[in-house]
């Protein structure tokens, strides 16, 4: 076991008491959201600015399911993870015909598309008052009604996804989605299909985006509208980023932040999405290169301040 | 129309500053909002409609000078965060300005009521929108295309680098960009305000048709800009007539529509 496994460990266990445990499993669904848009946005170099369209349709599918047809949690997950990656499938089929700024106006619209059938389906979603009443089923006389149970299977998922993860990033498969990040033209060149790579990318984050959809419907017994709306994607673009794209770690540390900071500023005033659009203005100014980079720079400064008091 | 001048000033800005900019939306909606509470204030709607889009020229100004202009070499992720970050500020800060609730408001006395076009009666204010973004498009390709300045800009969208060679000061060129831009969203959202009537969503909902209509222009295809923007409100328009509630999913669906037939958008260049 390295030391990043430790520290995950230790942190799964020490988090309940921390927050509460409701909050606590936001983090780590919101840590697998985030693992799926590193795929694309630290691995591929994709930035897709419409992930909570796959979140959001695993949401609703899943939750529709679960409310009205009474399915077990296992199957529900597996459907959210198939929605996920078959409105991945629509959505990046039309995305990686394009490439730059095109294509992250691209997942943004789509979203938008996915946004307003929500928002006009009233009579599946609820429009804008949400979905309520998705239940969070027992199995195998595990009640998952209680908060700690469902935060240790919430845990538990997370370590499988960064496993699962980490199998592919590291796989040939993860070589040639960084391969394409670095030089497009080149992996094109040397031989690779890199539109259909690209999709095969957008499909995997869309299976994750999935999986955490469903956890999300199942942990809060609703999904609102906000699930498939553009703020939820550009909130796990900021949680990836402040967390250090491009590392397997990152998005969980930057959920982690992302999570406690809005939490803590939804307390302090009801218009907090002000205060965190203050807080992306001041990290993209500030602070880029997120948490792992901003805290090996203060490592930096405290040696360069010890050795100087050597010197002295 | 709007959505032609929308997507003209995204393009703009998109095209010459190679940003995503999430904010076009938040633009719109502050334009909005500013000539309601400057009519309210002034009384007068001439001398808001010159006021409002100024105010929010200024904003862009504000918004490129301090923050965009650092993040030029920063990639797209951070500007697209900081932009969404600006959307929302500006977004909730029309809130707690304004409050959540949206409100209505009438066009000027001489613009009320509707006029016999022989074939249809239409109300006039929307007659007026229509000329005034047409004169407004016009101005904005005049500037573009017959002026000096217009013709740096042009080569700002061809070659970033050969314009600064030549000795132009391109960030100065990249604050008048932005500052246009906005000018152009601001006037958009003031000329809708007393059609639609106010309301916080406003923004949103229009930034995503701005980036439709420059995803199938083309990134600083001006021209392009306006055709698409002509071609997503017909669409709407007609939707809307038979099956209302789809009238916005329809936009995207032309978009997804077109991109399969061209990928490389109405008139792609890039």
């Amino acid at each position: 076991m390295n030391r990043a496994t430790i520290a995950i460990l230790l942190a799964v266990v020490l988090l309940p008491f921390v927050v509460r445990p409701v909050i606590a499993a936001e983090i780590w669904l919101f840590a697998i959201f985030g693992l799926g848009l590193n795929l694309l946005l630290g691995y591929t170099g994709l930035l897709s600015f419409g992930q909570s369209t796959f979140f959001g349709s695993a949401a609703y599918v899943a939750g529709w399911l679960l409310k009205h047809y009474a399915i077990n949690v296992f199957f529900a997950l597996g459907i959210g993870i198939g929605v996920g990656a078959l409105s991945a499938l629509l959505v990046g089929y039309l995305c990686v015909q394009r490439s730059g700024l095109y294509f992250i106006m691209l997942t943004f619209a789509l979203n938008q598309l996915f946004f307003f059938i929500a928002y006009q389906w009233t009579s599946v979603t609820g429009g804008e008052d949400g979905m309520p009443g998705v239940p969070r089923p027992a199995f195998l006389g595990l009640d998952f009604k209680d908060p700690m149970l469902y935060y240790a299977f919430v845990s538990v998922l997370k370590k499988k996804s960064l496993w699962v993860m980490k199998r592919i990033v590291e796989s040939p498969l993860g070589r040639i989605l960084q391969a394409i990040r670095e030089n497009e033209v080149r992996a094109e060149a040397v031989g690779y299909n890199v539109a259909r790579f690209k999709l095969l990318a957008f499909v995997i984050g869309g299976a994750f985006s999935g999986l955490a959809g469903v956890l999300y419907a199942m942990l809060f017994g609703i999904v609102p509208l906000e699930a498939i709306g553009f703020v939820t994607s550009g909130n796990v673009v900021f949680a990836t980023l402040i967390g250090g794209s491009g590392s397997l770690y990152g998005p969980i540390i930057g959920s982690f932040v992302f999570i406690w900071l809005s939490e803590s500023m939804s307390v302090v005033w009801v218009r907090w999405p002000l205060l965190l659009g203050v807080a992306f203005v001041i990290v993209v100014l500030f602070f880029r290169g997120g948490v792992v980079e901003a805290w090996s720079r203060l490592g930096d400064k405290v040696r360069l301040w010890q050795s100087s008091r050597q010197k002295a | 129309m709007l959505y032609a001048l929308m997507g003209l000033g995204l393009s703009l800005i998109t095209g010459i500053l190679n940003i995503p900019n999430f904010a076009h939306g938040a633009l719109f909606a502050i334009g909005a909002y500013l000539l309601v509470t400057t009519v309210g204030v002034i009384g007068n709607f001439w001398v808001s409609l010159l006021l409002a889009p100024l105010g929010v020229a200024l904003l862009g100004l504000i918004i490129e000078y301090a923050g965009i202009r650092r993040l030029y070499a920063a990639g797209h992720d951070y500007q697209l965060l900081f932009t969404f970050g600006l959307a929302l500020i500006l977004s909730e800060g029309i809130i707690v300005v304004w409050g959540p609730v949206g409100f209505s408001h009438l066009p000027p006395q001489i613009l009320r009521g509707g006029v016999d076009l022989g074939f249809t009666f239409y109300p006039k204010y929307r007659l007026f929108v229509m000329v005034a973004a047409g004169l407004l498009i016009l101005a904005t390709w005049l500037f573009l295309e017959k002026t000096r300045y217009g013709a740096i800009m042009r080569a700002g969208i061809e070659n970033k680098e050969m314009v600064s060679l030549l000795g132009i000061d391109i960030h100065k060129l990249f604050t008048v960009a932005f500052a246009l831009g906005a000018y152009l969203a601001g006037i958009a959202g003031a000329l809708t305000a007393p059609i639609r009537g106010v309301n916080p969503n406003m923004g949103v909902d229009m930034l995503g048709i701005a980036f439709v209509v420059v995803a199938l222009g083309g990134l600083g295809n001006l021209l392009g800009a306006i055709a698409a923007g002509l071609l997503i409100g017909v669409a709407q328009a007609v939707v809307a007539a038979y099956w209302t509630e789809a009238s916005t999913a329809v936009i995207f669906a032309v978009m997804a529509l077109v991109l399969l037939v061209r990928p490389q958008g109405l008139f792609g260049i890039r």
